[in-house]
Order: structure tokens, then C-alpha cells, then sequence
């Protein structure tokens, strides 16, 4: 668990470290709607982008404006003080206009901090809607990008090695649904926090330093459970959400958080790739049209469902929709849903905090303590 | 939401206060002056409206039949549709839906009534939505979503891959009201083949989502007759960018507002052609008499607008501008990019579009081609510094037009700009620009009332030396 760990709280870990050893490629994405199957096929290490760890936005704050969500700032902050300094490139991809908008923070904080400046930089543009144009339309950005790392990467990515990637991408997706598997028992056989660094984890590793790790916490917590007691069942949903912390809140006010409806694990879990499939086909079909995210616009129904299923799956007693401050996309979705899951008689609190930062622990831990209150009677 | 607010239709309220507007302006001098007395709190947009005569009062009267056309629009069997300022809604207009333009319905309120729209803000965010969304939208919104205005029957946007924060109003109102939604999408990319056939695609997808709400197929001949009205407009609005860039500036501030206010909500009717045939006259006269728009006839200091305006209660931003001699030499939404626009002279940002009349599907790739023009749409839908975007469009119109410093007026819903605006103002700075970033809400004076935005903007004019 500990390499696990190390990869779930901090942004350099040993995987990383030893994938670097032997000279191979490190690429930060930034959004879960990137194919990283395609940079693994190429020799390419993908890690997504993160900003945990740091103790202040005042670098991002100078190229970022004030109303803008700590996600992205977090990322630009973490490479400005060289916590990302394993990154051989970076592809920014238009999740949301904080996120997009940081390709030119980044390029602009570049020329007043060289080290933040990498040789690979790519832009994906990703559609907000689904029709056939659009499915055309990522198929070509993931060939763009492909050729991109080609050039680059001095390497030659062929559609055979992206379908050996997706079934090794598959295998990490089945582990994490398997440890996931042990959230559903009651009291769960193992904690929120643990549960959910395995499925960070995947985002930062080697898949097969992942799947060995994996694989070795699947089998401790299937054969010697840990001591939970029982509590009221939780599901988290909302903004982006790598903060074990909040999770550690919950579960410190005597909650068990059994599930997580954000997009750092679900690019992972949430539906297999398909192998049968064309490889540029099936990347499209598993990153545009199963997309979780509000960005994708005119699709509630299709995420409500997913959330009511997701709900039931782990039996969760109450659902906690949390967002980031000025994640209108998620905030806004959380007012939807929380009108309906509240119809049908499911317990939903709004959080709403800043990415990352510890500040909020109290007021947090005293509203989760008020709903936990309300849900336990 | 207060009991009291919600016993008045929103749109009934708005359809009153135009029509008394418009009443007044149309009354004697006499007449009108006393009228004056009655209306404390919007005696200086009515006097900014009534100085211009018969401009103001066609605009007027353009926003009353606007408004008419929406409280009337079932009785008279036609189709309600929800959309957005960034739209070009000729294509609704030929299919004869009715707009509903949420940006125009918040500003007039928002710079008409005591209490703008503060109530129908704060009702969105009881709905759910987000506090920190765009209140551009909100104003107007919060009235439908409480149910005080004419139902809307289907909800149509185009800011996807433009500005999350507007695009996610329109999908949250959707649900919330249970309305067919459609959105065109949009590229980051503008001129390539195959962003182009994209949106042709996307296009032809929207018209067939309006032919299915309204059970009627595109009318050729209307579509045809919008155009060909829209091209007269466009000539116009030419002509009155020509004379904007003129040294002083003819155009009166609050001439902006008429045209693009025009565009958003009548865009293709008679009326607006009307009104910029007016205009057109009024800025003709005082170019032929070398004269400066503003009321004192001097200009000091010539302010390009890099994004939207400030509509402060009573249109004060106006007055603002007018009593302080800055000329305003447009802002994001005024500019549309006709291919004879004559800002297009300039290479660097010709990439204007051609109305083609020919075939119905010349007439649709028009349609295509002037919405992916549309303010926001054509210059924030991709990084800020890369060629047609927003940094190479302001300067070259700030070149243009000489002017001597830029303001950036926006909201704080605006994730979009605020995402950016810090390298873009740096970047015009260098280019010797003294740039202004404005921090007050455009649609929401709680954020910063407008005596701290008048007072700041008046510190910048002051320590930068430019008036």
C-alpha cells in the first residue's frame, strides 16, 4: 500500500522514478477525456496533472485572474515551484475554460520561469456534444495527437500497440473495479481513503507497477479486511477530486464514503474500453460518449442515471456533491441533482470548497457532521 | 424570491416600461420633461435616450416591439425559443420563432429599474444554479425559471467550446424547466476546412432540431429576405465603423449599445434597419461638422472596449463616459465581421464572412458563417494569442482606431476571460496600450457599485495621463 500511497499524496512517486530510469518519456494530461492508452503505446508514461502539495497560488494568481477554480492554478503552481519536474510534456485539453485557459498561463508563466517551459506541449480540443461530426472530430484530435508524439517522441505508434495498451489499461480498470467490489460490503472491507489512492494511483503509475500494487491491496483487504464500523453509507460526487483529505473529514465524523462519482478514477473504472473494436473507434467511444462531465452539455439524463446507478451499486445512504469554487459546471449540475435525488428520498448535501487545501477542514467537518446528523435518523 | 416580485410577469413589466418610455419620447418637449419627474430613477437613460432624438427613439421603440413579439408570440401560434446574445437568430426569425435573448432582457432591466434584477439573480441560484455563473444571463433568467414570463417552448445556444459559463445556463435551464435543448459546438480552431465543415454540419443539425419543434420546413423565402435584410444592416453598420475610426469620433457612446442591442434582438427586421439608417445620419452630421459624438464635442481620450460594456443602473456608465470626454470606439460585441467591414482592411484579421444567396445551402453556410463570427464566438473560442483571436483582434482594432488606452469590462462569471485577461492586458501593454482590467460585475453593481467603478476608471484615465 505504501507505493500506492506515495502515488495518491504526492506528485513525483518511485514508479515514476523508475519508468524515468530508463529514459522514457513522462507526459502530463490534464483532463480524464484524454486517451492516455495512446501515449502508453508509444512508450510514453501518462500521469495526470495534478497540484497536491502545495502551500499557496501565488505564482498562478499572477497569470490566472481571481474568479478562476485552484484546480488548474494548483497545477501551475506545482510546476512553477518544480514539483512536476519528471514532465517531458504536457497536453491541455479544453475540459472547462479554467482548465483550457491554462495552456496560455502556462506558455506565458514560461517565459518568466524557463523551467516551467517543456518541448512537448499539445492542445486537444475535445467537443462538447455528441453527434457523428463530433465522434469524427475527436477520432481526428487523437490521430493529431498521435502524429504529434510521433514527431516528437522520435516514436511510431501503430494501432497494434494502442490495442495492447487498451488491454493493459483494462486490466488496471478490472483491479480497481475489484477493490471497488470491497466498498460494497457493510461495514466496507476497506476505508474511502484507501479505496480511492488506489484509483489516484492509476493516473500516476506504471500500469504495471500499478496492477502489482493493486493487486497486492485487493488481496489484503479480501483476506483481512479492515476494522471499519458500521456508519452511514456515502457517495461523493462533483468537481474534479484528487484530495484524500476530504475523504479522511468524512470518515473521521464516523462515515463510511463508499463511492466516488469524479472524474479522477472513472476514466479508469467506469466502463472497459472496448478490444473488440477499432482502437481509435473504441478510444473515442470510451472518452467522448461515456464522459461524466457537465461539460458535455445536453446529456443530465444520462449522468443522473449514472449517479442513480452508481448510488445503488454501493447502497449509499447519502450523496455529498461537492465543487470546487468556480466550477459552475459541477456546481450548477449539483443544484439539478440534488432537487432530484432529494425526490426520491436521497439525502444530498452541496459542498462547496477550494481544490486541495486543508483551510476548509473545520467548516467542512462541522457540515458533514450536521448531515450525517440528519441522515443517521 | 419576495411574494410581491412574483405577483408582476417580468415580461409584463418590461413590456410597461417600454411602452411608457417610448410614450414619453414620442411626447412634446413639454410633455416629456414633466414626465421626468415621474421616473427618479431612470431620468438619466431617458435623457441619454431623448438627447439623440429620433436614434434613441427608434431604439426604443425596437426593444418595445421585441418585447411585444415575445408577450404575444402563442397567441399569434408562433414559437418561443430561449437563446443567447452570441446567436445570430435570422434563422429563428425565418422560421418565425420567437428569440428570447437573456443577455438583452438583463441589461434592460438591469439599467431601467431601481432594483435591476436582483431578485431574478438571486432566484437562479435558489434554483440551483451556481452563485458564481454568469449574471449576464441570470437577470432575465431567474424570471423564467420562476415561472413569471411567457413560456419558452425550446432552448437553442452556441457557446459550446465558446464559454462553459453561458453554455451551462442554457443545459441547467434545459433540465430544470424540461425543455428541448440544441447547442452548436465550436472548434478552438476558426479558419480551417475542417473546422468549417464542422460547423456546417453542426448548422445543418440545428435547423433540422427547428424544423422537428416547429413542424415547419426552412422557408426559403424568408430565409432569403433576413439575409438580404441583414446585408443592408451590415452595409450600414459598416459605414458607422468607418466613421468611428475618424479623429474625434462622431459616434455617441451609447451608439454602441443601439448596435449591437439592435442586432441581438432584431437582427434582419425592418426596424433595425431603421434605426441604423438613423444613426448612420446623426453620425454623418457631426463627422461632417468635424465633430466629437459626446455632448461636450470634445474628445480627450479614445477607449476600446476589449470585451462587453458596463450597465450600471441608469446607464450611468454612458453618462459616465460622456461627461469625462472618452470617446468609446466599440467593444467585443459590436463588431461582426462582414467581409466589407472596413476593420477588415487590415490582413491581420480579415476574415470576414460573405452572405451568398444562391441556393439554400449557400443561404445555410451564410447562416453558418456569421454565427461562428458572433461576439465570443469567433474570438475567445481558442487560446487568446494565436491568429484571429482575441489579442490579434484588439490591437488591431485598438491600431485602427487609435486608440489610446483598453478597457476590459467583463463579469466575474466570465471563467473564460478571467482565465486569461492577466497575460492578454500584459501583452497590450506591450504592444503601448495602456489597458485598464475592470473588476466590477457589467450586469451586477452589488459586486462593486458604480461609484468605486467610475472612480477607478477615473484613477486610471488620471495616473496614466490620458485625459
Amino acid at each position: 500500500m505504501d507505493l500506492i500511497k506515495q502515488a495518491a499524496f504526492e506528485l513525483q512517486n518511485e514508479s515514476i522514478s523508475a519508468w524515468k530510469q530508463n529514459d522514457h518519456p513522462v507526459v502530463g494530461y490534464t483532463c480524464s477525456q484524454v486517451p492516455l492508452e495512446l501515449f502508453y503505446a508509444g512508450g510514453i508514461l501518462p500521469v495526470r496533472l495534478r497540484g497536491v502539495g502545495i502551500h499557496g497560488l501565488d505564482i498562478a494568481d499572477a497569470y490566472y485572474g481571481p474568479f478562476i477554480c485552484s484546480f488548474p492554478k494548483a497545477i501551475l503552481q506545482s510546476m512553477a515551484e518544480k514539483k512536476l519536474k519528471h514532465l517531458d510534456g504536457a497536453v491541455i485539453a479544453d475540459g472547462c475554460d479554467s482548465m483550457r485557459r491554462m495552456d496560455e498561463c502556462w506558455r506565458r508563466a514560461s517565459k518568466d520561469y524557463p523551467h516551467m517551459a517543456l518541448p512537448f506541449f499539445h492542445y486537444m480540443n475535445i467537443p462538447r456534444k455528441i453527434s457523428d461530426h463530433s465522434r469524427d472530430w475527436f477520432v481526428d484530435e487523437i490521430k493529431q495527437l498521435q502524429t504529434a508524439l510521433n514527431a516528437h517522441f522520435k516514436v511510431s505508434i501503430t494501432l497494434e500497440q494502442i490495442q495492447k495498451a487498451i488491454q493493459l489499461y483494462n486490466e488496471s480498470r478490472k483491479l480497481i473495479e475489484k477493490i471497488e467490489d470491497l466498498r460494497k460490503f457493510n461495514p466496507p472491507k476497506i476505508t474511502g481513503s484507501d479505496a480511492f489512492c488506489v484509483s489516484l494511483a492509476a493516473e500516476s503509475m506504471a500500469p504495471e507497477t500499478f496492477q502489482k500494487q493493486a493487486a497486492a491491496v485487493y488481496e489484503q483487504f479480501s483476506s483481512n479486511p479492515a476494522e471499519i464500523a458500521d456508519g452511514p453509507r456515502i457517495l461523493i460526487s462533483g468537481s474534479a477530486y484528487d484530495d484524500i483529505h476530504l475523504i479522511q473529514t468524512i470518515e473521521a465524523s464516523g462515515a463510511n464514503v463508499v463511492g466516488e462519482n469524479v472524474c479522477f478514477g472513472p476514466s479508469h473504472r467506469a466502463n472497459l474500453v472496448s478490444e473488440k473494436h477499432p482502437p481509435l473507434e473504441a478510444l473515442m467511444e470510451h472518452y467522448l460518449l461515456t464522459c461524466p462531465c457537465p461539460r458535455m452539455f445536453g446529456r443530465f439524463d444520462y449522468r443522473i442515471a449514472l449517479l442513480k446507478e452508481n448510488i445503488r451499486n454501493v447502497k449509499a445512504n447519502g450523496v455529498v456533491l461537492q465543487n470546487i469554487r468556480f466550477c459552475d459546471l459541477h456546481a450548477s449540475e449539483n443544484g439539478l441533482l440534488e432537487r432530484e435525488l432529494e425526490k426520491e428520498g436521497i439525502p444530498c448535501i452541496r459542498l462547496e470548497r477550494e481544490y486541495g487545501s486543508q483551510t476548509d477542514t473545520g467548516r467542512l467537518r462541522m457540515r458533514m457532521d450536521a448531515f450525517l446528523e440528519r441522515i443517521s435518523q | 424570491m419576495r411574494p410581491e416580485i412574483q405577483e408582476y410577469p417580468f415580461d409584463w413589466m418590461l413590456h410597461k416600461s417600454m411602452h411608457i418610455a417610448f410614450d414619453s419620447l414620442k411626447g412634446s418637449k413639454k410633455e416629456y420633461q414633466y414626465m421626468l419627474n415621474y421616473m427618479p430613477y431612470f431620468k438619466g437613460l431617458m435623457d441619454l435616450l431623448g438627447k439623440y432624438d429620433e436614434p434613441g427613439i427608434l431604439f426604443v421603440e425596437l426593444v418595445k416591439d421585441a418585447v411585444d413579439e415575445i408577450m404575444f408570440a402563442h397567441d399569434q401560434g408562433k414559437k418561443i425559443c430561449m437563446t443567447t446574445f452570441c446567436f445570430s437568430p435570422i434563422v429563428l426569425l425565418a422560421m418565425d420563432v420567437v428569440p428570447v435573448v437573456m443577455e438583452p432582457l438583463t441589461v434592460l432591466p438591469t439599467i431601467l429599474w431601481k432594483r435591476g434584477t436582483y431578485d431574478f439573480m438571486n432566484f437562479c441560484i435558489e434554483a440551483g444554479l451556481s452563485e458564481t455563473s454568469c449574471s449576464s444571463q441570470r437577470g432575465a433568467l431567474g424570471a423564467y425559471l420562476a415561472g413569471l414570463c411567457e413560456p419558452v417552448d425550446f432552448i437553442i445556444f452556441d457557446s459550446g467550446g465558446v464559454c462553459d459559463t453561458n453554455a451551462n445556463v442554457f443545459a441547467f435551464s434545459a433540465s430544470y424547466l424540461n425543455k428541448p435543448i440544441f447547442q452548436l459546438d465550436y472548434p478552438a480552431s476558426f479558419l480551417d476546412e475542417r473546422t468549417r465543415e464542422y460547423q456546417r454540419k453542426d448548422f445543418r443539425e440545428l435547423i433540422a432540431f427547428l424544423e422537428s419543434q416547429t413542424g415547419k420546413k426552412l422557408d426559403q423565402d424568408r430565409l432569403r429576405k433576413g439575409l438580404e435584410e441583414t446585408h443592408k444592416q451590415d452595409l450600414l453598420l459598416s459605414q458607422i465603423d468607418e466613421y468611428q475610426m475618424l479623429k474625434p469620433n462622431p459616434l455617441p457612446p451609447i451608439f454602441n449599445l443601439f448596435m449591437y442591442a439592435g442586432r441581438f434582438l432584431a437582427t434582419s427586421t425592418p426596424g433595425y434597419t431603421r434605426l441604423l439608417e438613423s444613426m448612420c445620419r446623426t453620425v454623418k452630421n457631426n463627422a461632417d461638422q468635424g465633430k466629437s459624438g459626446l455632448q461636450s464635442g470634445k474628445e480627450k481620450c479614445r477607449a476600446l472596449f476589449c470585451y462587453i460594456d458596463h450597465y450600471s443602473s441608469d446607464a450611468r456608465m454612458w453618462n459616465f463616459l460622456d461627461d469625462t470626454g472618452i470617446s468609446h470606439l466599440g467593444s467585443i460585441l459590436s463588431r461582426f465581421f462582414p467581409d466589407h467591414a472596413p476593420y477588415l482592411q487590415n490582413e491581420d484579421i480579415n476574415s470576414g464572412y460573405h452572405i451568398q444567396l444562391n441556393t439554400l445551402d449557400d443561404m445555410i453556410d451564410s447562416l453558418t458563417e456569421i454565427n461562428a463570427r458572433s461576439p465570443m464566438v469567433k474570438s475567445i473560442r481558442g487560446p487568446y494569442d494565436t491568429p484571429y483571436m482575441w489579442l490579434e483582434d484588439a490591437l488591431a482594432f485598438a491600431r485602427l482606431y487609435q486608440a489610446d488606452c483598453i478597457i476590459y469590462s467583463g463579469t466575474p462569471g466570465c471563467r473564460n476571460t478571467w482565465g486569461m485577461v492577466k497575460p492578454f492586458a500584459r501583452d497590450t501593454e506591450k504592444h503601448g496600450f495602456p489597458t485598464h482590467i475592470m473588476y466590477s460585475d457589467a450586469f451586477d453593481e452589488r459586486v462593486e457599485s458604480f461609484e468605486t467603478t467610475a472612480l477607478r476608471l477615473a484613477e486610471f484615465f488620471r495616473v496614466r495621463q490620458l485625459i
